[in-house]
């Protein structure tokens, strides 16, 4: 028999949760968007932010949410270079699938020099509020995963926007949408589109420091979320970031509750579940809208 | 010729260049360590060679480093004392990358390619069971400091040891035997076990629950997790709501420390908490943030522990290290010393009819070690048992057998 | 204008003059194989222990692995980063058949690939419903699903604990369990590679390959490309599942970590790209290269976690600047060597220049020619009338 008061715990987890997933998917889908282009390394770089998090908070002893002023920009301008150097020399008639391998390949070379650096060993930062929680209506709600949760709220909010109200944000859409068109009517979309990765890469950066918060981490970690997160911007549609968020959110609530009766490994299927179901009824993706491309 | 054709005989080519290139480089797939190739000299100058494999990088990575610490440390002791049969002993360690299929290369390559004379057994469960079918299968001695769980001796291999006191379903005997001996009124009634995907952990975990559940105990939550799982809120959340008395944990590291980090910020609190391995991590009070009081957990080795070798392996491991020695130290070090007993009763150390002398001795015979004396059983499980450690006053001490403890065993736990 | 069973007539022509020709075209390349099996064959003689027969045998297992996926990835483009997950099952299959009902090893190593070849129709029919990115998205998640699956399913697959696959041959010693395993496989790639290079001369590779240059335009022109991949799909499937169970019976122990690894998957498709994935020895190759590099990273570079880099830089490298492979670098620097149709004529520009000349001032003597000719026959005409 489970409990009322564990459903609603179970409830407000998964809220908290499913922001984070938005947070991680929301850069995933944006790539795709605009180069269709499946970028497998961004869990990787999730990973490797929080690696600096928890990098800066053991050396300086400060939070490591101060880490994000260094590497919000330092992974803009990574996606950026990457993009402008690194995919554009790839054939366009082949480029889904080697961009698959060469993000893949960076994949494998960032999680190499991670255990590199500090070995496999599993890492959890220290915090001092680590093991608070507020109380809501008889749910306990742990502190850290409420911060994540603002940090994954307020950088929704402004790549919104970014995206509805700022010339850049135009530009970027309308590459989206159709990237001629935008090219035709004086859109560098070269430019813009190395702005976009950035701008993905960059959304990496908030939510490894979001995860290191309350996750532990080891070089191989991005195996864990890479899955899921394929999963959600499918569901959601590719290249739609409000499709992704309300998939992400959708999802993040259904595993955990799941957890509950089933355990933690047969709930973490349901993503799987959910994409091979969107595939077969609704290939475009649920709740993408306009922006979901037919890949 | 068209292009294909042109491919085609291409193709052939490389496959022959490669073929007579690889039977040439095939010296080049010594690995980094390797040295000298006279396994079968007659001169006693020569080290004796002793291979192994261990997991250096990936998942196991940091305890497959103190496995290697203890088998350093136990090298440097045995070369300080005069060598193994007058001659000095050489290790020669390969990568295995945490990885079932590279065990299996690795072994191989040691005993088929760098003829090593004896080998050490590599870590965790999920590599032992393969990288002993091949030391089987070639006849070798294969002792292990890491072959807990239950499922490793029931392959039917006769030339396997473990080098610890007890397998992983007997860690927590003392404890239950401890609880089942209380009066039935103060007594825990109800229990939770949660426990990793993994055969060590729940062999820990699951020989503890089955022999409460026999004594009357109810099991109210009853869990496991992946081996990668980084988020145990669901879990947590079920125990809070539960509210059992007892609390077992079969973990590793930081599985134990998330949960119970999860566990505090649910404001649940045992009275008993148990958690394997865990406990024992010098880092694990800080991790979660000092409330240590009251946790159990099973260990092989001690510190305190008055066994004859204890002191010189906590001398050379200080030495080499700069530290204490935990408890996969002491494990590689038991290795080290169950081989050196063996070998030193039946004289020879070398591939071939030696390894089943020194198979057959073992069988006859118990060893002195740091973890106290062990004998084994056709299988080559140990029959000793695990002590039982607590956290007083932020100390951890051994409270279980009573015979041993250093402290009493506080019941219930102070709130954490 | 031509007609309608005319154009069909010369459609067909140009299919099968591109896939070769009829049956002249086969029996050389299967001589070809079976040279080439020869040679491999004699790797038991060359390698000096038991260790590098075992090596040789992985680097056979991933040959056979490699060109059974390029039946998809080769032909029709379509990069499959799932097929670890019919190697997986087919290994466990064939471990759970012999296991639980006595099923003889080989017969049940074709029943447990016939099993996921079943399996595999419904998966491709979902992964193929999408294009490109989709695509490598589903199937890397079939590989986590069943990763998942068979470590929560502990009942029946014994989960993380690991299953122990019996030995077909239990008397054989180990150093002779890796030579009748090195032929074993040896066979079965024979087997591959006549097939691939069945499907290369035939339509229906011819139709692939369609689906791969553009697949539009194949399916305005009637290829019913939707059947066509998905076949592709389950064939490659099957032959990849024979792989895993031969494998699992050599290996002897499973794991569902290490059968469901992605990494492995990205490994196979770096070997047939290496090697070049519209040759017919274009993934053995890329085993043996990427197969002895692996080894040679992790003997010489093992101690760190270096070696996952060096799989990435060298991924990164083939796909960067050689996505064609190593055979067709190989096949156009042997082309060099021929007589070429060059671009630049032999003659200087002043030669030609005179030559035209020449050849025009000739013409107009030839007119001048024709028309005092012809004026001779007008006015000899003129006379007589």
């Amino acid at each position: 028999m489970v409990s009322g008061a564990l459903l609603f715990q179970g409830l407000i987890l998964g809220v908290l949760l499913g922001g984070l997933y938005a947070l991680l998917a929301a850069g995933l889908t944006l790539y795709f968007g605009i180069m269709r282009v499946v970028m497998l390394a961004h869990a990787t770089f999730i990973v490797l932010s929080a690696y600096i998090a928890w990098r800066f908070a053991t050396l300086t002893g400060l939070d490591p949410m101060l880490s994000l002023i260094a590497t919000v920009p330092l992974f803009f301008l990574i996606g950026f270079a990457m993009q402008r150097y690194l995919l554009v020399r790839l054939r366009p008639a082949t480029m889904t699938m080697m961009s698959v391998l060469i993000t893949f390949a960076i994949a494998l070379i960032i999680e190499g020099l991670l255990g590199l650096v500090f070995s496999g060993t599993q890492r959890r930062i220290n915090l001092p509020y680590g093991t608070s929680s507020v109380e809501f209506f008889g749910a306990q709600i742990p502190v850290v995963q409420i911060i994540s949760f603002a940090l994954a709220a307020v950088s929704l909010v402004i790549l919104y926007l970014v995206l509805k109200k700022t010339r850049f944000g135009r530009a970027l859409r309308a590459t989206i949408q159709h990237r001629e068109a935008a090219q035709l009517v004086g859109i560098d979309t070269g430019k813009i589109a190395g702005f976009g990765f950035g701008l993905g890469l960059a959304t990496a950066a908030v939510g490894g420091a979001a995860l290191s918060l309350q996750a532990t981490i080891y070089p191989s970690l991005h195996w864990h979320w890479i899955g899921p997160l394929m999963a959600i911007i499918v569901v959601g549609g590719l290249g739609s970031i409000p499709g992704a968020a309300l998939a992400a959110l959708i999802l993040g609530v259904v595993r955990l509750m799941l957890e509950i009766p089933l355990g933690p490994t047969w709930a973490q299927t349901i993503f799987y579940l959910a994409l091979f179901l969107t595939l077969m009824v609704r290939p475009y993706g649920f709740f993408g809208g306009r922006l979901a491309q037919r890949f | 010729m068209s292009t294909r054709t042109l491919a085609r005989w291409g193709a052939v080519g490389v496959v022959s260049l490669l073929a007579l290139g690889a039977c040439g480089s095939g010296g080049d797939e010594d690995p980094a360590d390797g040295e000298g190739t006279s396994a079968a000299s007659e001169e006693s100058e020569d080290p004796i060679r002793i291979g192994v494999s261990l997991p250096l990088t990936g998942d196991f990575a940091e305890p497959g480093l103190g496995v290697q610490r203890g088998y350093d440390a136990w090298v440097e002791q045995v070369n300080s004392n005069g060598g193994l049969l007058g001659r000095q002993v050489e290790l020669i360690v390969l990568d295995d990358a945490s990885n079932a299929a590279r065990v299996v290369s690795d072994y191989e390559s040691l005993i088929a390619q760098e003829e090593v004379d004896l080998l050490f057994g590599p870590f965790s469960t999920r590599l032992v069971v393969p990288a002993s079918r091949v030391a089987s299968e070639y006849g070798m001695l294969f002792v292990e400091p890491a072959a807990a769980a239950a499922e490793v001796f029931e392959n039917g291999f006769e030339n396997i040891f473990y080098a610890a006191p007890a397998i992983a379903p007997d860690h927590y005997n003392y404890l239950a035997d401890y609880i089942l001996a209380m009066p039935e009124d103060e007594r825990p009634q109800t229990m939770a076990v949660t426990s990793m995907d993994d055969p060590f952990a729940q062999g820990t975990a699951y020989g503890l629950r089955d022999k409460l559940v026999e004594g009357g105990i109810e099991v109210v939550v009853d869990e496991v997790y992946p081996p990668n799982a980084t988020d145990m809120s669901a879990i947590a959340a079920q125990i809070a709501d539960a509210d059992p008395d007892l609390l077992v944990g079969g973990t590793l590291y930081q599985d134990a420390v998330n949960l119970i980090l999860a566990l505090q910020q649910l404001d649940y609190q045992p009275r008993l908490a148990a958690f394997s391995t865990a406990p024992t991590n010098v880092e694990f009070p800080e991790a979660i943030g000092g409330a240590v009081d009251g946790i159990l957990a099973p260990t092989g080795y001690s510190l305190a522990a008055e066994w004859p070798s204890n002191a010189e392996f906590i001398e050379v491991h200080n030495e080499l290290y700069g530290t204490d020695p935990q408890e996969d130290e002491a494990n590689g070090y038991t290795t080290g010393q169950v081989v050196q007993a063996a070998v030193e009763a039946v004289g020879c150390a070398e591939q071939g009819e030696c390894q089943q002398q020194l198979i057959a001795w073992l069988h006859e015979n118990s060893v002195d070690t740091v973890v106290g004396p062990i004998a084994w059983d056709d299988a080559g499980r140990p029959n000793g048992a695990h002590m039982i450690l607590q956290y007083t006053d932020g100390e951890i001490q051994i409270v279980l057998p009573e015979d041993a403890a250093q402290a009493e065993l506080v019941y219930p736990k102070p709130e954490w | 204008m031509r007609s309608v069973s005319e154009t069909r007539a010369a459609r067909t022509a140009a299919q099968s003059g591109a896939a070769g020709g009829g049956s002249p075209g086969r029996l050389r390349p299967t001589v070809i194989i079976l040279l080439v099996a020869g040679v491999l064959a004699l790797w038991p003689l060359i390698a000096g222990n038991p260790y590098m027969l075992s090596a040789g045998v992985i680097v056979l297992n991933f040959a056979v692995f490699a060109t059974a996926w390029n039946i998809m990835g080769g032909f029709t483009g379509y990069i499959s980063l799932g097929h670890t997950a019919f190697f997986g099952l087919g290994a466990y299959g064939t471990a759970l058949l012999v296991i639980n009902w006595d099923v003889p090893s080989f017969v049940a190593l074709l029943i447990a690939a016939v099993v996921t070849l079943v399996i595999a129709i419904p998966v491709g029919f979902a992964a193929l419903r999408v294009r490109g990115a989709s695509f490598v998205i589903v199937t890397i998640a079939l590989v986590l699903v069943l990763q998942l699956v068979f470590q929560g399913w502990g009942n029946v697959t014994a989960g993380s604990a690991g299953l122990v696959v019996p030995r077909p041959f239990p008397d054989l010693l180990r150093p002779e369990h890796h030579l009748v395993f090195y032929f074993l496989f040896l066979a079965l790639l024979v087997v591959v590679l006549v097939v691939w290079m069945l499907i290369d001369h035939s339509r229906f590779g011819a139709a692939l390959k369609a689906v791969r240059e553009d697949e539009d335009k194949a399916e305005s022109l009637g290829v019913a490309t939707g059947k066509m991949k998905l076949t592709a799909f389950a064939v490659s499937a099957f032959f990849v599942s024979l792989s895993g169970g031969l494998y699992g019976l050599w290996f002897g122990d499973l794991d569902p970590i290490f059968q469901f690894d992605v990494v492995l998957s990205v490994q196979v498709v770096l070997m047939a790209l290496l090697g070049g994935i519209r040759y017919l020895f274009g993934p053995l190759v890329g085993a043996i290269i990427v197969g002895a590099a692996l080894e040679y990273f992790l003997l010489n570079f093992g101690e760190t976690q270096f070696h996952l880099v060096a799989t990435g830089l060298l991924l990164a490298a083939v796909v960067l600047f050689v996505p064609d492979g190593v055979l067709t670098g190989l096949a156009q620097l042997i082309g060099r060597f021929k007589p070429q149709a060059a671009s630049i004529r032999e003659q200087s520009a002043e030669e030609l220049r005179d030559e035209r000349e020449a050849s025009k001032a000739k013409k107009v003597e030839a007119e001048k020619v024709e028309t005092r000719q012809a004026e001779a026959q007008q006015s000899k005409e003129e006379d007589r009338g």
